[in-house]
């Protein structure tokens, strides 16, 4: 288990080296991600501690985010001059966005996914076109 | 004997004498108020108004004021936490891994969520703030609201937002995501995990992203990806579309 958390920290150093050096734009733990990702893809398999690791964290990744959530409340009163289109935009927006997102991709999963059964896979474009 | 004596003081920092100046507190109250959050959520039914991240930052927030704890004193101590995120973010990789083979065949699906998530994400957060006569400042901080803090920062600053201003708007919008997609994509009839999954990483980022492995991995994997994509993508395209419109 010390293994994989060495190797999970391992990358999220590089990602570190990287955004310091101004090698990538990119925070840390997002080069991490993809530097991982990059090392199981060529080991074709995740070793199995990693795979138990990654599972525990992962199910209380919403509590990492409490800290900065309590950051927000510390700083509402900075919003306060602006408050109700702040919140509009980012409650509203943010539904928006991700009913518009949903609907459009959902319409064209349904579409290609209909096509692949139906019709052979150079019309799935078109049919896509046509549904959505 | 004399030496000894000085360096006595200095194993005293390494005891339990200083744990009062460690974050045990402000850590073991974060842990708790989770608990307790999970738990109340589980009592009515997971409801996604009930998001254990959301329940948890107020239940803190009311035992900061109860007690008259300074805020900083609180972010100060849960440091650990916060530190947690950087290693949990780089195990994403696994879930995305293990569906690999589902997002290599959907790859065109995921390029049709980008292509209206990304835009839509920007221009829904900046045509409401502009419409409700929001200052120009606010509204530049808004534009990256969609995309992890890190990146959000950065593109804040190129395009003349507040760094600190653009850091709680996209907190903001990771829980306002957290709650509100599974609602909304119930509202839009999308069953499909990784349609839900892809739509909440792409507009809420990271804790989008952890709301959408509770439903299950596939939607947590493609909330990963377009966590990760969208952020990459808003970093490259957001500062230029903006040099070559205004």
């Amino acid at each position: 288990m010390l293994e994989q958390i060495a190797r999970v920290l391992f990358w999220l150093c590089i990602g570190e080296i990287a955004s310091r050096s101004g090698l990538l734009p990119l925070p840390a733990p997002v080069t991490g991600l993809m530097l991982l990702y990059a090392e199981l893809a060529i080991r074709g398999k995740i070793p199995e501690d990693l795979g138990v690791l990654a599972d525990r964290i992962l199910q209380f990744l919403g509590m990492l985010f409490v800290p900065a959530g309590v950051g927000v409340i510390a700083y509402l009163d900075l919003l306060k001059l602006e408050f109700v289109p702040i919140l509009a935009a980012v409650i509203g927006g943010t539904a928006i966005t991700i009913f518009i997102t949903a609907v459009v991709a959902n319409r064209f999963a349904a579409a290609t996914s209909k096509a692949d059964t139906d019709v052979a896979p150079e019309v799935e474009e078109a049919a896509g076109d046509v549904k959505s | 004997m004399s030496s000894l004596s000085q360096h006595l003081p200095h194993l005293a920092n390494l005891t339990w004498a200083t744990l009062a100046d460690k974050p045990i507190l402000e850590t073991g109250a974060t842990v708790f108020a989770f608990l307790a959050a999970v738990r109340l959520s589980r009592v009515f039914g997971n409801h996604p108004l009930l998001n254990p991240t959301l329940l948890a930052i107020l239940f803190i927030a009311i035992g900061i004021e109860a007690t008259g704890v300074r805020y900083e004193t609180y972010l100060r101590g849960s440091d650990p936490v916060h530190f947690m995120l950087g290693p949990a973010v780089v195990l994403l990789a696994v879930p995305l891994f293990r569906q690999t083979a589902t997002i290599r065949a959907s790859g065109r699906l995921i390029a049709i969520g980008l292509l209206v998530g990304l835009p839509v994400g920007v221009l829904s957060a900046v045509g409401i703030a502009w419409l409700l006569g929001a200052s120009p400042q606010t509204i530049l901080s808004l534009a990256p609201k969609s995309v992890t803090a890190g990146i959000a920062v950065g593109v804040s600053e190129q395009i003349g937002g507040l760094q600190n201003l653009t850091i709680v708007l996209v907190i903001m919008t990771g829980i306002a995501g957290a709650v509100l997609g599974p609602i909304v994509t119930r509202l839009a009839r999308v069953n499909d995990p990784r349609v839900v999954g892809l739509s909440m990483g792409i507009a809420s980022h990271g804790i989008g992203t952890a709301r959408a492995l509770q439903i299950n991995e596939v939607a947590g994997a493609f909330a990963s990806l377009g966590m990760g994509l969208n952020g990459v993508l808003t970093a490259m395209l957001l500062p230029l579309v903006l040099k070559l419109f205004f």
